[in-house]
């Protein structure tokens, strides 16, 4: 019984998307099936034997090291100058920095909110894809500005990496759910109807301890195999952020440059 | 850039998983579509609105990207490899 009651403290203090996991149709068999997720939090910084790659979930090293690689490709690339860079926020635990702990930090995207996605809500014919496109950037009043925090977390229970995110407007006010509904792409307005509990969420963030929106992680090991499948195992661990990215980048809105996929050439 | 926005791209579907297979698996789309069109196109195919589509095993297009820029920077052969599964991310 041991086990259970450090993985019920460990899940109290460290997993806020249990609450969300109730919804979930996977999720609780996984975290009741493998009592090891229990001590693996516990025993913070532990890197899980178990996960790997092939299916679809990374091991905490992994994670660490599949942002630096992320880091750095991003700088190479041209990511045009609405994107601003990813940093690595090291958790500060008492005087000391954890190599292992933190989290993958991208603050101040720019939105116009102003620019409406096309199609929203619209059941019928896609053939006219001749409206307005929604990714220029137009400089304008400052009510109309939304800057997004996304930070990349990772998670224990699902050996996954979790998007939280945040939008405030530019003289600081959080927005609501409302106004992030303005900037969402019009497949994931769709999907938020259909799926309020499995989708984006408001959870605690683990690091800052404040709530934060969250996408849900119980389908993203599935579809991280499928996307890893073709890739030479060297090249995994540097492939998982990126194509990560494209898929929950286009669930919350942000673009990812196609530059971004493609073969990695990092040269020492 | 005329031309840019005529050319055609060839789409290779294919299936993974338990996706239901297409008896045809090659169309020409307009390269100035959205990549949107190639999954509406799927979900009427395959009758499935739940799939998700991947390209070269390395990411999965955002719906607005275009399909010329798709084609340019990860064509194949002549063509735009497309796989999809049954799978979904959320929901």
């Amino acid at each position: 019984m041991c086990h259970h009651d450090r993985y019920i403290v460990a899940k109290i203090n460290f997993d806020p998307l249990s609450y969300s996991n109730y919804f979930c149709k996977y999720a609780k068999f996984r975290e009741i099936l493998n009592p090891e997720l229990g001590t693996g939090i516990w025993l913070s910084g532990f890197v899980m034997g178990g996960s790997s790659v092939r299916d679809g979930t990374l091991s905490l090293g992994d994670f660490v090291a599949s942002t630096k690689a992320l880091v750095e490709k991003w700088e190479k690339i041209d990511v045009g100058s609405s994107l601003p860079d990813w940093q690595w926020k090291p958790r500060c635990k008492m005087d000391a920095q954890s190599e292992e702990e933190g989290y993958l930090a991208l603050e101040g995207v720019y939105r116009n909110h102003g620019g409406r996605q096309e199609q929203i809500e619209d059941g019928n014919d896609f053939n006219d894809a001749d409206n307005v496109t929604d990714d220029t950037w137009v400089q304008s009043s400052s009510d109309n500005v939304h800057v997004y925090d996304y930070h990349v977390v990772y998670s224990f229970s699902y050996k996954v990496p979790v998007l939280y995110f945040q939008g405030h407007h530019a003289g600081g006010q959080l927005l609501t759910l409302d106004e992030i509904k303005e900037d969402l792409p019009s497949h994931s307005l769709k999907i938020l109807g259909e799926s309020k509990w499995t989708f984006i969420t408001r959870e605690e963030h683990p690091h800052s301890s404040r709530p934060w929106f969250t996408l849900h992680p119980c389908g993203t090991s599935d579809c991280m195999k499928l996307l890893l499948e073709g890739i030479a195992e060297k090249d995994q661990q540097l492939q998982y952020l990126p194509a990560w990215l494209s898929v929950v980048g286009q669930a919350v809105g942000l673009n990812i440059p196609l530059e971004l996929y493609g073969k990695n050439e990092i040269i020492p | 850039m005329a031309a840019a926005e005529q050319k055609k791209v060839v789409v290779h579907f294919r299936s993974t998983g338990n996706a239901p297979q297409l008896k045809q698996s090659k169309f020409k789309i307009g390269g100035n579509e959205k990549f949107l069109k190639i999954i509406d196109f799927l979900r009427r195919q395959i009758h499935q609105d739940t799939v998700f589509l991947y390209v070269n095993s390395a990411f999965s297009p955002n719906p607005d990207e275009l399909i010329i820029d798709l084609y340019n920077n990860f064509g194949i052969d002549g063509q735009l490899v497309v796989n999809y599964a049954s799978s979904m991310a959320w929901g």
